[in-house]
C-alpha cells in the first residue's frame, strides 16, 4: 500500500509555475494512497498535451499514448488485466476534441476505470488555441475574431451517454478533489471527473479567484446524486459552477459479462498449449 | 468414358439465395470423398443486382485455381442459365428449377448439355420447407456424379446438428429428393463420377478462417475490430468462439480505437490483434508508429481490396504493399508478411504473434479479398505443431528479483527484457515520446540515435530461413524463366506452372511472403541466376518490383499486372509466359 511519498518520483515537472495540473497530480497521488493502491498495480494512461505528461510525474506504471486516444488504451489495459487500477488523464482538447468519439462510447460501456479531464478551456501545449469547452466568443490565436461555435457540455454528454459516475472538481480545492478521485476509483464502473483547471499562461481571464468566486459544492446544497434528471439540470447550470458528484449509479460493469476472466485476468492466462480441436472440427 | 474424380462446378443466383452455402456443400462433399478441392466466390462485373457465384474445382492432386470450363452448373435463377451456359464443357449439366426457368433449354443453343429441370421449390416444400430449394439442387448435382449418399448425409447432419434433428432430417430429405431426381433423369451415366478415396482427413478452409485459427492457437486473447469487408468474417469468427477460447472480442467505435486498444492490450500482456482493410488500416497509421516506438507487440491483419478510398469494396487487389511498409511517420521496424494460401495464413498468423513478442514490434499480415474468401483443402493444422514463443517476457518471479529494471534497456540484439504492469520492480511509462531506457521522455541527441538504432537492430534476430522466399517448379539450372509473385498470386501461379509444364516449358517460381524484413540475399541470388524473369502482381505500379529494386538493386524488366479487381487466371499467366519466351 503506497503512501503519497512513495508515489513521488524525481522527474522535473514541465508544467508552468502555478498551473492547475499540479493540484490534480497531488490529488491523484492522495487518492491512490487513500484507497491503498499498490504502485505496481496501478496504470496511469494519457494521450498528448500538458495533462498528458502526468504519467511521468507519478511512480506507477504509465502509458502515454497518442493525442486523443487515452480512452481506448485505458479500456484495453483494463480488459487485459482487470485487477489493475487504471486511471486515464488528459486535457479538454485531448478528451473532448480529437477524442470525443471515444469519450461517448467509453461512457456507455461502463468499464471499471476512472477518467480525469484537466479542463482549462484552452489548448495549452500548442500555445493557446480555442478548445471544445472554450465559451463562444473567446478570442484565441486561432479565433482572433472570437470563436463562432458554442462550447460543449461534457458532463451532460457523459450523463446522456450512460456514465455511472459523473463528477466535477476544482484543481484549487485539493482535499475535495482527492476525495472525488478516490470515490471515482472505488466506484465500480466508469467514473468521469471533469476538473476545472486554471491555465495561468493562456487563460489569464480565468484566474483562480474567479473559480473560487463561482464554484459551490453540490452536497452542501442537498443535491441527490441518484437523481439523473437533477444531475442533468445541475450540469447545465452556468450562473454558478457546481462541483462534486453529479450522478452515481450502480450498474453491472462490462467485465461482469465476461465469465472467463473471473479466476484469472486475460494477460495472466496460459497460452502455450491452446487446443484448437473443437474449431478444427468445423473444417474437417 | 467417364472422368473419375475431376470436376469444375459453378452455382449462381441472386444474393441471399444460399449460393455460397450450396458451393460450400458441394466442395465439402468432394473433400470428404478424399479429393483436393478449391472453392472461391466470384461476382461477375457485367451484371448489377447482386448476381453471385461460387466456383469449385476438385481433383485427386493439389489444385489451387479453376482451369477450363465448368462441368456442372446449378442455376438458382434464369439469369444464371443465360449468363453462364456458354461456360459449360462439352456434355456438361445444368440444374435449374423447372417451374422458374421453364424454357431453360431454349435459352441456349447447346444440344450437347444435360438439362436437369426439377421442380426444386416444390420438392423442397415436400421435404419440409421451400427455403431448402438450394439443398435439393445440391442433391441433384451429387446424384449426377453418383457420389456416395452416406457422405452427403453425414455432412448435412453435422452442419445442421446445431439446429436440431428435425432440421437436419429435412435437409437430408431435400438432398435425397434432388439426388434421386437427377439419378432418374439421366438417360445415360453422366460424364463425371466421384469415387471415394481413402486418405487422412483434410480441412477445407479459407484465408480468413485459417488466419483466425492461427491466431487462436497462438494464444491471441484480445481482438478489437471495426467491421470492414473483406475482413469482417474474422471479427465474426472470433466473436463466435470467444467463450470457447477465452478471447475478449471488442467491436470498437472505429479503427483508431481498435489500433490503440491492441497496442495497449499488448503492453498489458495479452496477445492482441485487429483485422481491417485499406480504409481502416489508413486510420490505424498513427497508432502503428506508436506501437513501434513503444515496442508494444500486436498484430494487424489487412485484407486488401481495391482502392483508393472506397474503391471496389468486394474485389481483390495487392496494392497496399508499399503503404503497409511505410504507413506512419518516422522510422521503426515492422514485420510485413503476405501469406499465399490458407495453410500459409495459418502458419504466418501463428508466427505473427510469436514475432510480435520476440521482436516487440507490430506485425502486419497482408491478406486480400481473394485469399480471405478462397478455400482449399489443407492438412489438419494440428499436425504442424507450432510452438508459442513469448520472447524476452519476464515472469513475475524474475521481476521480483530485478530491482532497477529498465524496460527499454540497451542489449546486444536491441531487444530488451519485457515486464508487464502488475509486476514488481518494473514501473515505467510506455511512451509514444522518444525516451531513455527507463521510458522517461528524452530529447537528448545521443539517446535519440541510440534508441533508433536499438529498435532497428531487433530485426537481426529473425532467422533468414523464416523469411526466405519459396521456390516451386523446375530446378534452377533447367528453368527457362523465373516467375516471381507474392501473396495470393501464388494460387493461380501454381496452376499456370502445371499448364506450362504440360507443354514442355520449364518454369521456376519464386514466391515471396516477407516484405519486411526482406530476404534480400536469397532474392538477389535467384534473380541473378535466372535466364529470364517476369513478375506477376495484382496492382498497377508493380509495387513488389519496386521493393525488390530498392532492396537488391535488381530491376525486373517484365511485369504483368492485373488491377481490374480480379485474381489472375492460370491461363492468362501461362499465355503471358509463353509470349515472353516467343512460344
Amino acid at each position: 500500500m503506497a503512501s503519497v511519498t512513495e508515489l513521488n518520483n524525481n522527474h522535473y515537472v514541465q508544467w508552468c509555475p502555478g498551473c492547475g495540473d499540479f493540484g490534480i497530480l497531488i490529488a491523484l497521488k492522495g487518492a491512490l494512497a487513500k484507497i491503498g493502491a499498490e504502485p505496481h498495480e496501478t496504470v496511469v494512461v494519457s494521450g498528448i498535451g500538458c495533462a498528458g505528461k502526468l504519467p511521468h510525474y507519478i511512480k506507477t506504471y504509465g502509458f502515454e499514448g497518442i493525442h486523443g486516444r487515452s480512452l481506448p488504451a485505458a479500456s484495453a489495459i483494463h480488459l487485459a488485466n482487470d485487477r489493475l487500477h487504471v486511471v486515464a488523464v488528459g486535457g479538454d482538447g485531448d478528451g473532448y476534441g480529437i477524442g470525443m468519439g471515444h469519450f461517448v462510447h467509453t461512457m456507455r460501456r461502463n468499464l471499471d476505470f476512472t477518467y480525469i479531464v484537466h479542463n482549462n478551456e484552452i489548448y495549452g501545449l500548442t500555445t493557446g488555441q480555442t478548445s471544445p469547452t472554450s465559451k463562444k466568443g473567446i478570442k484565441t490565436k486561432s479565433t482572433p475574431n472570437g470563436a463562432i461555435e458554442k462550447e460543449i457540455n461534457p458532463l451532460l454528454i457523459a450523463l446522456s451517454a450512460g456514465a455511472t459516475f459523473v463528477a466535477r472538481g476544482f484543481s484549487g480545492d485539493i482535499p475535495h478533489l482527492t476525495g472525488l478521485i478516490a470515490e471515482g476509483i472505488s466506484h465500480r464502473g466508469i467514473a468521469i471527473i471533469d476538473v476545472l483547471q486554471p491555465c495561468v499562461t493562456w487563460r489569464k481571464d480565468l484566474p483562480y479567484e474567479l473559480y473560487q468566486k463561482m464554484i459551490y459544492k453540490l452536497d452542501a446544497e442537498g443535491h441527490d446524486p441518484k437523481n439523473l434528471e437533477s444531475a442533468m439540470k445541475k450540469a447545465q447550470e452556468t450562473s454558478r459552477w457546481p462541483i462534486g458528484v453529479f450522478y452515481k449509479e450502480e450498474r453491472p460493469i462490462y467485465t461482469d459479462e465476461i465469465p472467463f476472466i473471473k479466476d484469472k485476468p486475460l494477460a495472466k492466462q496460459e497460452i502455450s498449449n491452446v487446443d484448437i480441436s473443437k474449431f478444427v472440427e468445423e473444417f474437417l | 468414358m467417364q472422368t473419375i474424380n475431376r470436376v469444375n462446378f459453378m452455382v449462381g443466383g441472386p444474393a441471399g439465395t444460399g449460393v455460397a452455402t450450396v458451393g460450400t456443400l458441394f466442395a465439402k462433399c468432394l473433400q470428404r470423398s478424399g479429393l483436393e478441392v478449391y472453392g472461391t466466390n466470384d461476382y461477375p462485373s457485367l451484371i448489377k443486382g447482386g448476381h453471385n457465384t461460387y466456383l469449385v474445382a476438385a481433383a485427386p492432386e493439389p489444385i489451387s485455381a479453376i482451369v477450363g470450363k465448368f462441368d456442372i452448373l446449378i442455376a438458382l435463377d434464369k439469369t444464371t442459365v443465360q449468363l453462364h451456359a456458354a461456360e459449360l464443357s462439352e456434355c456438361g449439366a445444368v440444374i435449374y428449377d423447372s417451374n422458374k426457368a421453364k424454357d431453360a433449354e431454349t435459352l441456349v443453343s447447346r444440344p450437347d448439355l444435360v438439362f436437369i429441370g426439377a421442380p426444386l421449390t416444390k420438392m423442397a416444400a415436400d421435404a419440409g420447407g421451400e427455403i431448402m430449394f438450394n439443398t435439393v439442387a445440391f442433391g441433384a448435382s451429387m446424384g449426377l456424379m453418383q457420389l456416395d449418399f452416406a457422405i452427403i448425409e453425414n455432412m448435412l447432419n453435422k452442419i445442421w446438428a446445431r439446429k436440431g434433428k428435425k432440421v437436419a432430417d429435412a435437409n437430408v430429405a431435400a438432398a435425397k429428393a434432388g439426388y434421386e431426381f437427377s439419378t432418374a433423369a439421366l438417360k445415360s451415366p453422366f460424364k463425371i463420377k466421384i469415387e471415394f478415396i481413402k486418405r487422412e482427413k483434410t480441412m477445407f478452409i479459407n484465408g480468413n478462417e485459417a488466419s483466425v485459427l492461427g491466431a487462436i492457437s497462438a494464444g491471441c486473447k484480445f481482438v478489437a475490430e471495426y467491421p470492414m469487408s473483406p475482413s469482417s468474417s474474422i471479427l465474426h469468427l472470433m466473436a463466435g468462439h470467444e467463450r470457447d477460447y477465452g478471447i475478449i472480442v471488442k467491436q470498437t467505435e472505429d479503427e483508431i480505437a481498435a489500433a490503440n486498444m491492441i497496442a495497449a492490450a499488448g503492453f498489458a500482456g495479452a496477445r492482441s490483434m485487429t483485422a481491417t482493410s485499406g480504409g481502416g488500416f489508413s486510420l490505424m497509421a498513427e497508432a502503428l508508429g506508436m506501437m513501434g516506438i513503444m515496442e508494444a507487440p500486436c498484430v494487424i491483419f489487412n485484407s486488401q481490396r481495391c482502392g483508393p478510398s472506397t474503391g471496389l469494396p468486394t474485389y481483390t487487389e495487392q496494392a497496399d504493399l508499399l503503404f503497409s511498409l511505410h504507413a506512419s511517420q518516422g522510422e521503426f521496424p515492422r514485420v510485413v508478411v503476405a501469406p499465399g494460401d490458407p495453410l500459409e495464413c495459418y502458419e504466418e498468423s501463428f508466427n505473427a504473434f510469436n514475432l510480435s513478442e520476440m521482436v516487440q514490434t507490430p506485425v502486419i499480415v497482408l491478406l486480400d479479398k481473394f485469399l480471405s474468401e478462397t478455400s482449399l483443402t489443407v492438412e489438419d493444422f494440428r499436425k504442424l505443431n507450432l510452438k508459442v514463443n513469448r520472447g524476452k517476457l519476464m515472469s513475475d518471479g524474475q521481476m521480483e528479483g530485478s530491482p532497477g529494471f529498465k524496460r527499454h534497456a540497451f542489449t546486444e540484439d536491441g531487444i530488451s527484457p519485457r515486464c508487464l504492469p502488475g509486476q514488481k520492480n518494473g514501473l515505467y511509462v510506455c511512451s509514444s515520446y522518444e525516451h531513455d531506457e527507463t521510458g522517461y521522455t528524452s530529447e537528448d541527441p545521443h539517446m535519440r540515435v541510440s534508441m533508433i538504432d536499438k529498435r532497428a537492430k531487433k530485426f537481426s534476430s529473425i532467422p533468414a530461413e523464416m523469411i526466405a522466399p519459396t521456390f516451386y517448379g523446375a530446378p534452377d539450372d533447367q528453368s527457362q524463366i523465373l516467375l516471381v509473385c507474392w501473396g495470393s498470386t501464388k494460387l493461380p501461379a501454381l496452376e499456370s506452372l502445371k499448364l506450362l509444364s504440360a507443354q514442355g516449358i520449364k518454369v521456376r517460381m519464386m514466391h515471396l511472403r516477407y516484405a519486411s524484413p526482406f530476404p534480400s540475399r536469397a532474392v538477389l541470388s535467384a534473380l541473378t541466376r535466372a535466364k529470364n524473369t517476369v513478375i506477376f502482381e495484382g496492382n498497377s505500379e508493380a509495387q513488389m518490383r519496386t521493393l525488390i529494386l530498392q532492396k537488391t538493386g535488381y530491376y525486373i524488366e517484365k511485369a504483368y499486372l492485373r488491377y481490374d479487381g480480379r485474381p489472375f487466371t492460370p491461363t492468362e499467366m501461362a499465355e503471358h509466359v509463353k509470349k515472353l519466351l516467343n512460344k
